[in-house]
């Protein structure tokens, strides 16, 4: 009966795709799962609604975001029950600290059988201790994951994910299209009034942030903020930076960079792709057109200056556009800002290729165990991956709190309901009232889907974004947790010294001319043989396949 | 005696000295109390500095009409309380045991509670002995795991070890043992050190947010410290595609400073009671009689 | 054992004092404490708490030999030592001055509010230090106003103990003279009248009186901060640094933080806690020593 059942899974999903998905290990485990089908549905394909056959609980770990904090009445939590027949007993989590609540209570093995918002990856430190589950030997209950991973081509995604066993061991929301949210900000009055074009080319923004310089001399006409530490500091500026020009700095920082052409990796930071952002950074510094402090000071510091007037370019995403930058230039008579489409460098008219997949879902041992546990997933399958799944938890009910259709464009939220910017008179609120588009179940989604939260200003942005190619991404270097425990302190110290010399060539405090001195350094602190430990062990990666 | 001329401007010089401390710690707070009551345009641009600017009651409203930060509120009143007067007696009673240096062991004792200064489990094996304990979700995690600061603990025993021993002699010969002896003698000329010690550890408990933060998995039971503390971070973070909304903004601008003076507000208000006991030379007049 | 059972006997009562405490001490701390071992074992998180196997000295030898270790060792050292310098004597001083002004309502006004600063949490302290340092901040708008050159005080690597230091002493030494002033007023009275009958000015009755006065607590302050010294404030460095002064300011505890203790790596983040303990404890017993030695009182 159970082999029956999992033939009609593998045929609805394209066996092809099942069958790579599930590595090599198409009988670990799986079979086992003749005790866990307790409440599961048979026959479940894409496009079914998952129902449980019988009541059922399962326990997850919920972020409360203070912006819109947990309630237990909801009624997210009486719909999604009316439609699955499933009950989730949260475990309520500060967002200020989840991640610390999460490792400590993953660690001391007593995690909820659902863990969500985990970030690749962090997962990687709760696997050698078997504390959670590697999910790849299960997406065969998951016909509606499967489906979008087919369509949308994530499998080279999601093998940079995998393990050095060959399985991953999270489940990431997935995204259509690459979506590119941050950029840059530009107070468009000031350009207007100086005759001056939007830049297109991180060389043409260099002209333009000239212009502002002469004829405002005595500011600089660019001053950054998102400098948390430990990264750098202006980690959005060097992170869209380093995806123009084809390496990772800031935000995008990685120490291992695939390098296609060579077939093999190298490290980020000493790549001559790099040291060309800093070249360009340093420019910036030393002809006064960037403010020095952007890489130390506080947001607060930050959007002050652009507040005030004394800066005219900050890093924004779609959302700190609106709720900040135009607000903060509310009182400067005739002030507007929009966000600039992304510059483009050496690399052209492409976006890097990871964010496709987002955050996603850790599933402790606890649920493996559980007699329910092939309903769970099924359960999981239906509410983050499937098109019904995704747009109740998004947009709440139709008819209800929207009505139409996001895929014809006809969606349009309910006038009673407010969120973001859209609806702003309204009573309630989406996240608030409703427990809708919450950031622990709403994420990933088909593009039709993103558009339809999107102010018309933000689709323009996203119109010029999706012209641009994906490029392809890197495959894993999976390592094995000695390994990992040696890379972790040599990846301390590179990044260490990579982020301090960085900022040291950038503020001038260190001459270029000194670059090949500073790659030499990188080489005493262990970057040959990490470089080496990381290719070998792509190499055994590969070989395994 | 009138005072010499040297003191004259010796007293000139300290009072210009306790006023520049005046100025340097309070001109943050008086900044920060003008920012809870300020708009959030005036905040953002750094614009208030002495006085509100764009008065606004948002934040503080948003704040205290939600039932859950009166709730959380509430949890964190008890768990001072409670946790406080646990704390006190445990500190007081080895403190006591430990300034008697004729007792055998005593050096033990000690060390037992000095090691514990140095050396922890750790974060996991703490949350596992709680979890164990079936001590999560209940007030008993945030009271007990902290009971004892060996800190305290020590102050107090140099200050029993200070007491003279004419005291412990006198009340003997009373026929006083030694629980009477604590209990009639000791701790009412301890006045002075047990209103510090509980000063020290109300504030330390009122200010945590740890133990609650780690133990407690449902909202009802935080206590009002990891509250604001999420409110905080939800407000500066912008992680999800969260509210924009105008409350949601002047929340942003001015909640770190409402923290601020909704935390300190209680302990303000308790320390002028607590101070009553620093009174100088009324306590040791007993010893003399 | 004789002479247990007649202790016992004797003082049942003050034995009997200590069995709550004791288990307090029992229970929360000496039984969480084994779960140390895993310093010397390897630990996956999520899997057994006390470790898979051993590894003996592994994580020792790791630290031992990692030259970023002692570079942030040494700064703990430095930061640490400087902190105690400075913070100790100060709420000393300020006691004592306070403790010279007559009126008792502006005593307790400016002790009030000078220990408004402890009640702020680090986020917030950090959030002031950095506006006050910065470019545009107070100290540098004092600096251009004389002609001076602006500096970007918090980029470099020179100032930040000045910077660290200065703001701990700013959030402390007001807190720290409520034990000092509670300690004041246990000084007899008539030991000051008998001072001023022989004749002493108030600066002499400060040194003849008021300091051995309230010595024993200072005596156990310093000990006990001398033991802790190496626990420098890890949220103030982690708000206050960035990569240009990871030379003066990264500590141990910051390095451990991005080394990745979140990612795991407990049993590493043991075996440097147990050194750290170990010095501390050796520093501790040696300062008491010493104390017990020169000035006669100590803390056990």
């Amino acid at each position: 009966m159970a082999h029956l059942s999992r033939r009609q899974l593998l045929a609805a999903a394209g066996a092809a795709a099942a069958v790579s998905m599930a590595g090599c290990s198409d009988d670990d485990g799986t079979g086992g799962l003749d005790d866990s089908r307790a409440g599961a549905m048979d026959g479940f394909k894409a496009g079914d609604q998952f129902k449980a056959t019988e009541p059922l609980t399962f326990s997850i770990m919920m972020l409360s975001n203070q912006a819109y904090p947990f309630k237990e009445n909801w009624p997210f939590w009486a719909e999604l029950t009316k439609r699955t027949n499933v009950t989730l007993r949260a475990t309520a989590v500060p967002g200020s600290d989840y991640n610390q609540k999460r490792s400590v209570v993953v660690s001391a093995g007593q995690a909820p059988m659902i863990i969500p918002k985990t970030y690749h990856p962090d997962e990687e430190a709760f696997i050698a201790g078997g504390a959670i589950v590697p999910v790849s030997d299960y997406v065969e209950l998951m016909p509606h994951y499967q489906d979008k991973v087919r369509r949308w081509n994530l499998q080279g995604n999601l093998e940079s994910y995998y393990q050095q066993d060959g399985k991953y061991y999270l489940l990431p929301g997935l995204h259509e299209n690459v979506w590119q949210d941050y950029s840059l900000a530009m107070r468009t009055d000031v350009l207007t009034k100086l005759g001056l074009a939007v830049p297109a080319t991180w060389d043409e923004l260099t002209t333009t942030l000239r212009e502002l310089r002469k004829a405002y001399p005595d500011r600089y006409p660019f001053s950054d903020r998102w400098s948390t530490p430990p990264s750098p500091g202006a980690n959005n500026l060097l992170g869209i930076l380093s995806d123009s020009y084809g390496t990772k700095a800031g935000w995008a920082w990685n120490p291992a960079y695939w390098d296609a052409a060579a077939g093999k990796f190298v490290f980020s930071g000493a790549m001559d792709q790099y040291r060309q952002i800093v070249q360009y950074l340093a420019t910036l510094v030393s002809e006064k057109l960037l403010d020095p402090e952007s890489f130390t000071q506080t947001d607060d510091s930050a959007k002050q200056k652009f507040a005030n007037g004394k800066s005219f370019v900050i890093s924004c995403n779609a959302q700190t556009l609106v709720s900040e930058c135009r607000k903060d230039i509310a009182k400067i008579p005739g002030a507007t800002v929009a966000k600039i489409p992304l510059p483009t460098g050496p690399m052209g008219a492409t976006l890097p290729g990871e964010s496709r997949l987002e955050n996603g879902l850790m599933i402790s041992k606890k649920a493996r165990e559980s007699k329910n546990f092939v309903a769970m997933m099924q359960f999981i399958d239906w509410l983050w991956y499937s098109d019904d799944g995704l747009l109740f938890s998004k947009w709440g009910i139709a008819g209800d709190t929207y009505t139409g259709d996001v895929d014809d464009g006809t969606f349009k939220l309910s006038p009673q309901v407010k969120w973001g910017g859209l609806n702003p008179g309204a009573p309630k609120e989406l996240q608030v009232d409703y427990g809708y588009f919450n950031g622990v179940f709403a994420y990933g989604g088909s593009t039709a889907m993103l558009n339809s939260q999107f102010s018309d200003e933000e689709k323009q942005f996203q119109a010029v974004m999706n012209k641009r190619t994906p490029r392809p991404v890197g495959p894993p270097h999976p390592l094995s947790p000695d390994e990992r425990e040696q890379v972790t302190l040599w990846e301390a110290a590179l990044e260490d010294h990579v982020n301090q010399q960085t900022l040291r060539f950038i503020l001038g405090q260190r001459p270029l001319s000194e670059w090949d001195a500073y790659v030499g350094e990188l080489k005493t602190k262990g970057m040959d043989k990490y470089l080496d430990l990381a290719n070998k062990a792509y190499q055994r990666f590969k070989d395994k396949k | 005696m009138t005072p010499t001329r040297g003191y004259r401007v010796f007293q000139a010089a300290n009072g210009v000295v306790l006023t520049l401390v005046v100025v340097v710690t309070l001109f943050p707070f008086v900044n920060i109390l003008a920012r809870s009551f300020s708009g959030e345009h005036a905040i953002r641009s750094g614009q208030v500095t002495l006085w509100p600017r764009g008065f606004n009651l948002t934040t503080p409203h948003r704040v205290m009409s939600d039932s859950l930060f009166w709730t959380n509120y509430r949890n964190t009143v008890v768990y001072t309380v409670v946790a406080t007067a646990i704390s006190i007696v445990l500190t007081t009673c080895y403190a006591y045991v430990l300034s008697k240096k004729h007792l055998k062991g005593r050096g033990l004792l000690v060390g037992i509670a000095v090691l514990t200064m140095f050396f922890n489990g750790g974060l996991i094996p703490n949350y596992v002995l709680v979890s164990s304990l079936g001590l999560r979700n209940t007030l008993w995690a945030i009271v007990l795991p902290n009971a004892i600061s060996v800190f305290n603990l020590l102050v107090m025993k140099a200050f029993f070890e200070s007491l003279p021993p004419e005291l412990e002699e006198a009340a003997a010969v009373d026929g006083l043992g030694t629980y009477g002896t604590l209990w009639r003698i000791v701790l009412p000329l301890s006045k002075a050190v047990i209103a510090t010690m509980l000063l020290f550890y109300a504030v330390s408990f009122w200010n945590s947010w740890f133990a609650g933060f780690l133990y407690m998995d449902r909202q009802e039971l935080f206590p009002v410290t990891v509250y604001l503390r999420n409110l905080i971070a939800g407000a500066t973070t912008g992680s999800d595609y969260s509210t924009a909304s105008d409350t949601a903004l002047q929340i942003a601008a001015s909640i770190q400073a409402v923290t601020i003076v909704l935390t300190m507000l209680p302990v303000l208000l308790v320390y002028p009671f607590v101070q009553r006991f620093f009174v100088s030379g009324v306590l040791l007049g007993a010893v003399k009689g | 054992m004789r002479t247990w059972r007649r202790a016992v006997r004797r003082d049942w009562q003050l034995y009997s004092l200590a069995v709550l405490p004791l288990l307090f001490f029992v229970v929360f701390r000496y039984l969480p404490m084994l779960g140390n071992v895993i310093a010397f074992r390897r630990y996956q998180p999520g899997g057994d708490l006390f470790g898979e196997y051993w590894v003996g000295l592994r994580y020792f030898r790791m630290f031992l030999t990692d030259p970023t270790f002692w570079q942030v060792f040494g700064n703990t050292v430095i930061i640490g030592a400087l902190t105690l310098l400075f913070c100790f004597p100060l709420p000393v001083v300020l006691a004592l001055l306070l403790n010279e002004v007559r009126r008792r309502w502006l005593k307790g006004f400016v002790q009030t509010v000078s220990y408004l600063p402890h009640f702020l949490s680090i986020v917030v302290v950090a959030g002031l230090v950095l506006q006050t340092v910065s470019v545009d901040g107070v100290i540098n708008q004092g600096l251009t106003a004389v002609g001076h050159d602006a500096v970007a005080f918090i980029q470099d690597p020179g100032w930040f103990r000045t910077i660290y230091v200065s703001s701990e002493i700013w959030q402390t030494v007001g807190w720290g003279t409520i034990l000092y002033l509670a300690a004041l007023t246990t000084i007899d009275d008539d030991l000051y009248q008998q001072a001023k009958v022989d004749g002493a000015n108030r600066w002499r009755q400060t040194w003849h009186v008021t300091l051995p006065g309230i010595r024993p607590t200072m005596v156990t302050l310093l000990i006990l901060n001398i033991g802790t010294f190496l626990a420098v404030g890890f949220e103030k460095v982690l708000l206050l640094y960035n990569p240009l002064t990871y030379p003066t300011a990264d500590v141990i505890s910051t390095y451990l933080y991005r080394v990745g203790v979140v990612s795991g790596s407990f049993s590493y983040a043991a075996a440097i806690g147990l050194f750290e303990s170990v010095i501390g404890l050796t520093l501790v017993l040696s300062a008491n020593w010493l104390s017990r030695r020169t000035v006669g009182s100590s803390l056990w």
